[in-house]
This record gives C-alpha cells, sequence and structure tokens, in this order.
C-alpha cells in the first residue's frame, strides 16, 4: 500500500515536479525494501548491504552535489530524500547523510581534482562507503580540542590518535578524518587497508541499532601524501560538513515524525478501551492534535530553509534552529506516541520505540541540542556561552 | 428481442456457469441461441431448459483459445443481446465479439433487468454502477450472480463448420506451479494461529487451501513459536497487510496487531474455540468450533461447489 | 519497429471513493496512481525495448491530471509518450476503442501492451477491443512475454495452468499480474524525464469521430453495507457458512 504521507499545509505543493518523483522514489524503497526488513535489522545490529546497493542504483547518495557522477539535486530533494529515508529508520538517514554530506561533500569541496575524480563516482553509486573521523571519546562538542595528529614524515603523513561514535566506521572504504597537522585541523582520506588503521565496531547500542558505529583507531597509520585535502584548513572544514548533515537531519526528523504519528493515529482508532476507540477520547486526541501542530511547523521551516539553501542565502544559525527544533519535537512526538500505543508501545509491531531510541542519538549527534542553543544564544547576543573564558 | 450466449466451456463439456447465462437471459425473454465453440459441451446446452437453438461451432480454430479466430467464426452469429460470462475468456471474447459486430459491451454485471438496465460493481468493488445499454450490445455475466437454468429442454443442434486464420498458437502447457500464492496477492487467504497447537498441522490449511485457491497465512504468535511457520507467511503489523475478497482466521484469537493487517478484508470467517476471541468481533461469520472439527467439513463442503 | 503500452490513470485502490451527486467525485480521489495491471504492461514493454523489439511509446487517454503518470514512465525507460486528452468517464466501450486504436495507428506501433483491466472500470474490454479494430494477434491474461527472433512467445493463464504461446507482429497482450519485479526510476531517470516532451493531441486530432455513448451511466451508489457479523455455534455451522459465503456474500 503505498504511503499516504501526513502534510496538512500541502507543502509538498511547493516542490517542483522531478522533487516529488525523487520522493516517490525512495518512499517506495522505503515501503518494499525497508519496512519489511527494518526489526530484523535492529535486531540483528547490522545495516544490511542491499540497502547501500539500492540506495546507489537509485542514484541519491551525495544528493546536492554536482559533477563527478554525482546526482546535482537540489537540497530541497536532498531534504525530501533525508526524510523518506528517516521515516524508514534513523539509521538508513544516517547512512546516506554521512555518504553525502560527511564523507562525499569535503572531498568534493576540498579535494585536489584527482581526489574527485577517483572517489566521488564510486561513492555516489554505493560502490565505496565513507565515513567520517571528527569526534573522539574525549573532545565531542569541542573538536577544537582534539589530540588526533598528523606528522609530515616527508614522504607520508604518520596518524595517530582515535575517533569515535563513527557511523558506517567498520563498513566503509574510507574516512575523512580530521586530524592536527603542526597544530592546524587538516582533513585526511584514510582508506581501509591503511597500515595502522583500524575500525572496531562499538556494540551494546539501545539506538540507532541498524547502523554501524565504530570506533577508528590510528597507530602510526601512515597516509600517501597525496591523500590530504587542499583546500581547507581548521574547524571550518569539519563544520561546513556538519551544517549539510544538520541540513539534512532536520528534514529526516520529520520522516520520524511521521511515522509515529501515523501509528498512534492508526493505533487509537483500533484500540478499543472502556468500549470506545481511545481516539475518542479527548486526552488522546489532544496529543494527537499537538503531533500535528507541530509536524506542520516543522515541515514549514525544512521547507523554507531549503529554498535558503538552494538560494545560497544562509547562515549556519538558520540550520542550527531547524536541526534543534524539528529533531526535538521529533523525539517528544516519538516519547507522546509510545504512550499512546499503551504496553503496545514498547514491542517492535510498533515503529514508535525505534524511532524514540533513534531520535536519543539524533538529538546528541551533529551538534547537541544544547550546543544548538549555544550557537543561537551567541547569534542573539554576541556572547560565546560555549566556554567560561570570554573572547 | 434475439439473445446469442457465448457457451462457457470447461474442458470438453459446458460449464455450470453457462445455465446461469442462459437463466438471465430467460428473465429477459426472447429466443435464446447458444453458441458453442470447438462444438464443446453443444449436448448439454441443448437440454438446458429455456433455450431454442444451439450453434455447434466446429472449426479447427477452435482447437485452442484465440479470440481474434474465435470472434471472427462467431460474430456473423452473435445477434441481438450476445451474452458471455465474465470468465477471463469470456470478457476477452465478447470485447472481440462487440468490436467486431460495431457494439459496445459492458462487463461483469451482477444485475440485468428486461429494460436494458445493468448494475456492476465497479472501483474494486467501493461502487455499483447502474447504466442502461443500447440494443444490440454484449454482456458478460459476473459467475454466481445469477440463477441457473434448470435441464428438460431440447434445443435443435445445428453444427457450423466456418474456421478463420488463428494467430495465436499454443505451444505448450504448463501445470499449475506447486509454489504456494503469496498471501498478499491472493483474493482468499486462510491463515492458522498458534491455535492450530503444532506447525504440522497447517496441513490442514494448506488442504482447505488447495480446494479453494487459497493462499495459507499465519499470525505472528505461530511464526513466533515455531520456525517452521516462515516471516513470509505473516499477516499483520509487522507482516503483510492483506485485504482479499475473503480471509479465514483459523485459531487466531485476533491480537489487534493481528487485526491491524487482515481488517480491511472483504469478509472475513474467523474459526475458533473460544467463544470470546476478539477475531470474532471482526468477523462477518464466526464460527465457534475447534479447528479439528471444523476444518474436515470446510474443505469437504467447499470441495461440492 | 514500435511498441506501444497502454496506461491507465485511476484512484489508487486504497484510496477511498466518495458518490455524490450520482457519480463518483472524482475530485474528492485523494491519490491517483497507474492503474495495477498496466504497470506490468509497462514493465514488460521496457523489457521488449530493452531486447532490441523497438522504440517505446505510452500512451494515454484521460484528463490532463495523466500527464503525471506518463512523465512517470518516462523516467523508468519510456522513449516517448503521447497524451489523449478526455475525459473518459461517460465513454463506453467503442469510443475509448477508437480513440487508443487511433493512437496506436498515429504512433505506427505493432507491439501493444496494455493491463488486463483497469482498476476502476473493471472492464477489460479495451485491449482485446483494440486488437480486433487493428487486426491485431490477441493474447490475454498474459504474465510474462519474451522476444523470439521476429515472433513473441507469451505465458498466459489457461484453465489448468499456463500455457505458452507464440504470436507475430501485430500483437497485442493484456497483462495479469505478473511475478517480476516492477522497476523503480532513479534520479538519472527521472532528470531525464522532466527533459521529454509528452505530444499532447485531442481525438479530433487523431481523426476520431467517436459519436455519442451509447452506454447511458445512470448512477453510482455506495455497495450497499454489510450485514453485521454473524456468530454460530458448533461444527453444523459451516455448512450454514459456506452456503452465506456463497449466496450472501458472494465471494466463492
Amino acid at each position: 500500500m503505498p504511503y499516504d504521507a501526513l502534510d496538512f499545509y500541502d507543502v509538498d505543493s511547493l516542490l517542483t515536479e522531478d522533487e516529488r518523483m525523487v520522493r516517490d522514489m525512495v518512499r517506495d524503497f522505503v515501503d518494499k525494501d525497508v519496512l519489511p526488513e527494518i526489526e530484523h535489522a535492529c535486531r540483528d545490529g547490522v545495516f544490511p548491504d542491499e540497502w547501500r546497493v539500492t540506495l546507489g542504483e537509485m542514484g541519491v547518495l551525495g544528493a546536492p552535489l554536482k559533477g563527478y557522477g554525482c546526482p546535482g539535486l537540489s537540497y530541497a530533494a536532498y531534504g525530501v530524500i533525508c526524510r523518506e529515508l528517516e521515516r524508514g529508520d534513523s539509521g538508513l538517514r544516517s547512512f546516506a547523510s554521512v555518504q553525502g554530506s560527511l564523507a562525499m561533500y569535503p572531498i568534493w569541496d576540498f579535494g585536489s581534482e584527482d581526489q574527485k575524480n577517483y572517489y566521488l563516482p564510486k561513492m555516489a553509486s554505493g560502490e565505496w562507503i565513507g565515513c567520517f573521523g571528527l569526534t573522539e571519546p574525549d573532545y565531542g562538542s569541542n573538536p577544537g580540542d582534539m589530540i588526533t595528529k598528523a606528522e609530515d614524515m616527508g614522504d607520508h603523513y604518520l596518524l595517530n590518535g582515535a575517533k569515535m561514535w563513527i557511523t558506517n566506521g567498520s563498513i566503509a572504504q574510507l574516512a575523512v578524518v580530521w586530524a592536527k597537522l603542526d597544530g592546524v585541523i587538516r582533513g585526511f582520506i584514510v582508506e581501509q587497508d591503511d597500515e595502522g588503521f583500524s575500525a572496531p565496531e562499538m556494540k551494546g547500542k539501545h539506538s540507532l541499532k541498524a547502523s554501524v558505529t565504530s570506533e577508528l583507531v590510528f597507530q602510526d597509520c601512515k597516509i600517501p601524501k597525496d591523500r590530504i585535502l587542499p583546500g581547507v584548513k581548521g574547524l571550518r572544514g569539519p563544520f561546513s560538513c556538519l551544517n549539510n548533515a544538520r541540513y539534512g537531519i532536520s528534514w529526516g526528523a520529520i520522516g520520524a515524525a511521521q511515522a509515529c504519528f501515523d501509528s498512534a493515529r492508526e493505533y487509537s482508532l483500533s484500540r478499543i478501551q472502556f468500549e470506545h476507540p481511545i481516539a475518542s477520547y479527548q486526552l488522546v486526541q489532544n496529543k494527537l492534535s499537538w503531533m500535528l501542530r507541530e509536524i506542520t511547523k516543522a515541515q514549514l521551516l525544512a521547507y523554507h530553509l531549503s529554498q535558503k539553501k538552494d538560494s545560497g542565502d544562509w547562515i549556519p544559525e538558520h540550520i542550527s534552529l531547524a536541526k534543534m527544533n524539528n529533531v526535538d519535537i521529533a523525539l517528544e512526538i516519538a516519547r507522546v506516541a509510545r504512550d499512546i500505543h499503551g504496553a503496545n508501545g514498547i514491542l517492535d509491531e510498533y515503529p514508535v520505540m525505534r524511532h524514540m531510541a533513534n531520535l536519543e542519538s539524533v538529538k546528541t549527534y551533529e551538534g547537541t541540542h544544547d550546543i544548538h542553543n549555544l550557537i543561537l544564544g551567541r547569534y542573539i547576543t554576541g556572547i560565546q556561552a560555549f566556554t567560561r573564558e570570554t573572547s | 428481442m434475439e439473445i446469442t450466449i457465448i457457451a462457457e466451456t470447461s474442458g470438453e463439456g459446458i460449464h455450470p456457469v453457462t445455465e446461469q447465462l442462459v437463466g438471465a437471459a430467460s428473465s429477459l425473454g426472447g429466443e435464446i441461441t447458444v453458441l458453442c465453440p470447438g462444438g464443446r459441451g453443444s449436448d448439454d446446452a441443448s437440454v438446458i431448459s429455456g433455450v431454442s437453438k444451439v450453434i455447434s461451432l466446429q472449426g479447427d480454430c477452435f482447437s485452442s483459445f484465440d479470440s481474434g479466430s474465435w470472434s471472427t467464426v462467431m460474430a456473423p452469429f452473435s445477434k441481438g443481446m450476445v451474452i458471455a460470462s465474465s470468465s477471463p475468456t469470456g470478457r476477452e471474447l465478447g470485447a472481440q465479439i462487440a468490436s467486431k459486430i460495431g457494439v459496445p459491451i459492458v462487463q461483469d454485471v451482477t444485475g440485468i433487468e428486461p429494460d436494458n438496465k445493468v448494475t456492476r460493481s465497479v472501483y474494486s468493488g467501493k461502487v455499483v454502477e447502474t447504466s442502461s445499454l443500447p440494443s444490440p450490445c454484449v454482456v458478460t455475466l459476473r459467475q454466481n450472480a445469477f440463477e441457473g437454468a434448470s435441464g428438460g429442454g431440447s434445443a435443435e443442434v445445428v453444427v457450423v463448420d466456418n474456421s478463420s486464420e488463428v494467430s495465436v498458437s499454443v505451444r505448450e502447457a504448463i501445470a499449475k506451479a506447486g509454489e504456494r500464492m503469496d498471501v498478499s496477492d491472493a483474493e482468499i487467504v486462510i491463515s492458522g494461529g498458534r491455535g492450530m497447537g503444532d506447525p504440522s498441522n497447517f496441513s490442514h490449511l494448506n488442504e482447505v487451501a488447495d480446494v479453494i485457491g487459497a493462499a495459507v497465512g499465519a499470525s505472528r504468535a505461530a511464526v513466533d513459536s515455531w520456525d517452521e511457520i516462515p516471516h513470509s507467511m505473516q499477516v499483520g503489523q509487522t507482516g503483510k497487510t492483506v485485504n482479499p475478497t475473503l480471509y479465514i482466521a483459523v485459531g487466531i484469537s485476533g491480537a489487534i496487531q493481528h487485526l491491524a493487517g487482515m481488517r480491511s478484508s472483504k469478509y472475513i470467517v474467523a474459526i475458533n474455540k473460544d467463544p470470546d476471541a476478539p477475531i470474532f468481533g471482526v468477523a462477518d461469520y464466526g464460527i465457534v468450533a475447534t479447528w479439528e472439527e471444523a476444518l474436515p467439513v470446510l474443505k469437504e463442503e467447499l470441495s461440492k461447489l | 519497429m514500435t511498441i506501444a503500452v497502454l496506461l491507465k490513470q485511476v484512484p489508487d485502490t486504497t484510496a477511498k471513493i466518495a458518490v455524490s451527486g450520482g457519480r463518483v467525485d472524482q475530485a474528492s480521489v485523494a491519490k491517483w496512481s497507474t492503474s495495477p495491471y498496466d504497470e506490468y504492461a509497462l514493465e514488460y514493454a521496457l523489457q521488449l525495448k530493452e531486447a532490441g523489439a523497438g522504440d517505446l511509446v505510452a500512451i494515454t487517454c484521460g484528463p490532463d491530471r495523466a500527464a503525471k503518470m506518463l512523465t512517470d514512465a518516462a523516467a523508468v525507460g519510456v522513449d516517448s509518450m503521447l497524451h489523449v486528452v478526455a475525459d473518459t468517464t461517460e465513454m463506453d466501450s467503442k469510443q475509448i476503442q477508437s480513440i487508443l486504436a487511433a493512437a496506436i495507428k498515429h504512433c505506427g506501433a505493432d507491439v501493444i501492451l496494455c493491463g488486463k483491466q483497469a482498476a476502476d472500470t473493471n472492464s477489460g474490454s479495451t485491449g482485446p477491443g483494440i486488437a480486433s479494430i487493428i487486426d491485431a494477434a490477441c493474447v490475454g491474461m498474459v504474465s510474462e512475454v519474451l522476444v523470439e527472433g521476429d515472433s513473441f512467445s507469451a505465458l498466459r493463464a489457461s484453465s489448468s495452468g499456463n500455457e505458452r504461446v507464440s504470436v507475430s507482429r501485430p500483437c497485442l497482450f493484456a497483462f495479469d499480474k505478473a511475478s517480476t519485479e516492477l522497476r523503480r526510476p532513479n534520479v538519472k531517470g527521472i532528470m531525464m524525464a522532466k527533459r521529454k516532451v509528452i505530444e499532447t493531441v485531442s481525438a479530433m486530432d487523431l481523426g476520431v469521430d467517436m459519436g455519442e455513448s451509447q452506454v447511458i451511466i445512470e448512477s453510482h451508489d455506495s455497495p450497499p453495507e454489510k450485514p453485521p457479523g454473524q456468530k454460530f455455534e458448533g461444527v453444523d455451522s459451516v455448512q450454514t457458512v459456506v452456503l452465506k459465503l456463497r449466496e450472501e456474500a458472494n465471494v466463492i
């Protein structure tokens, strides 16, 4: 049965016809390939490899990038892709976000011509998976203090350090790793087989179970000289990647929220208590009406942001607001939806608890909710509140 | 008014639906001629009450189904209102005849009045359409929607040996595959739950399914309990959503998750020994009995049809 | 050598259908889709094209909104599209067949694929009727078609299973549900579809004078409500239920 999405204000009618065709294509993939398998994937803690293949065949990886075999779609289309994927599962959307915004994007923007020609076509086709190494065990919200470092050894670089919480790490053929070279943050492309590189998987997650999360460990890891990203120095590199990924998340979260709303609505209409469907009770209607309200606002926010992204008229704070708001309401919608499902809500028969657990991660990664508040706080007041030192 | 009936054949004889076609035609009044393609069932047709003439078409082209050549031979004999069964072959043949004699066709009619008003079901059964037909025209009638005419007639049988060039040649007949239909494709689904007691007992569901061409499904409880019952059979929230015309739930209590996958079925039959099982709340026809008692009888009754 | 696939846009089979003023309220249909059997016809038409049997044109007759379906078909690889803009809702079988037969002639197609019936009107007259008009071999209930040299081999349902049949051009295949996977477009295809132009014509442009509909639709009504559920005790009731399934529900 094709998915009939909640779109109260008909926001999707503002998309172009080809953007809606891309939406329908991804929607069909989620309905036919993802939803029937997602609970098994979560239970087994695997990202099904067929999904990688299909994402590549559909041609949606690195959606907004142009040239080098990349799709060259609008940011609106990229947003819609993220939303549809995350209706399936945040882990699936994370895969696509990391591949496109965190691994392909820095090569596309900061890489040499040779790097772009070599890596991007096979990443767009899904043949190669990429990951992104910024966060470290002890440096999450303050990546500027990272300790992973690179040394120039004349004919190669030597990488030492460790990265943590790396989506796709153990299944990736390449990692875009940020490390300090003479105290300046630089990007390096590390390949799976490089000497001194390993990517052990992190087990035991209660969230994003259908997504692979790893550590990246560099012990005297030798990197050829031509694998440094020549085009960027400093935190601007990783932050520009994060901006694009956060943009995708602001759309993706809507997909998860829609899935929870749909399930809650359907459940409340069929669940009979005290001889009536629970949907007929005011407390439940209040919850559903609140969900509809928040999803509609999030849709308008995301759509307007997409137009700003596509016209180039945007600042990172715009993205912070959307990421923060949309993930926040999605998580709360998942929690309330779980509540409406009663005890049934904890079962994997329904998607709500899975989305709820996923969204706890989504709220934390790519800039925590609080960090985005601080970004906006600095924007409003001109005073940074990340550290106690004033600047 | 003349009425021409295209006999529905089955093997070398006549399919019982032909009697229903004659029954419907008789209610309209008029002289009824039955065309028997390939001469099959001519004798059977001649004894159906109300038939005045049987034309036994014996041309070579009738050895295998080819609506093009068949209709070429049949069109000149298709006079007045032409009535066929709405079986796949009846529809195809009817449409070709209509086109050849230059009249419209209305398919899959479930009710017909002497003033040429017909009713039929459209939009996947969500709408009933009433329309009036011109005369002459072609209609196909839905099986079992009309009373069959009785026997006791004695129509003359006229043999015609006309043929036409065959353009569809049959190279190979392939017997029905043993593979069972998927629950999401089937018009009829019979599902078992944990109440079946043991996965080997699903063989009893298979037997019933074979009689009526149904797919066999299962509740999640059954799939989770028994490795022999694959997830592909699961109907429900995390399994498949089905909407067949008939869903038979056997030994399924009717948890809300199961209902989510099958409640949009057009008709639901529940067989359960517990009279308070929630499945009875959504069933059109509930039978309070154990499956051990009910399934053999069900199989027998369905076989009689 | 041209292959034509006939597509019809219908209310999605899951969509609610409202009746108002004695007619289905088309404006209230939330979602329109390609008629399901037509999708199998399209898939096999693409396979025939890929096997070198000719260029593929998708043809529809319907209102403006049906153009979307042709663009979707272009995204999966249809070479060209012909849209005969017309309101088919009150047309009889002769009218629609004469338009589509003219459209097929206009495209010069001699291999035609279509669904065995449309999900809305539930008829199954169009394919065989057209075959008769253009004098093409007609194969119904098809679940597979392959190129075999100059001719085609098709699998069709028969009373005892399936049979493999051979036909030569000109020929028409009316598709039943097939076991093949339907293809999904990709971004490249969608971008290409954007650049393809739909040829839009009227029945008159095709030289068709279809006259008046001879079948007059009197009314559309919602089907009668089902009776409330009935519960029977004991195994003796099995016979009763089977009888009711046949006579009351008319489902077996």
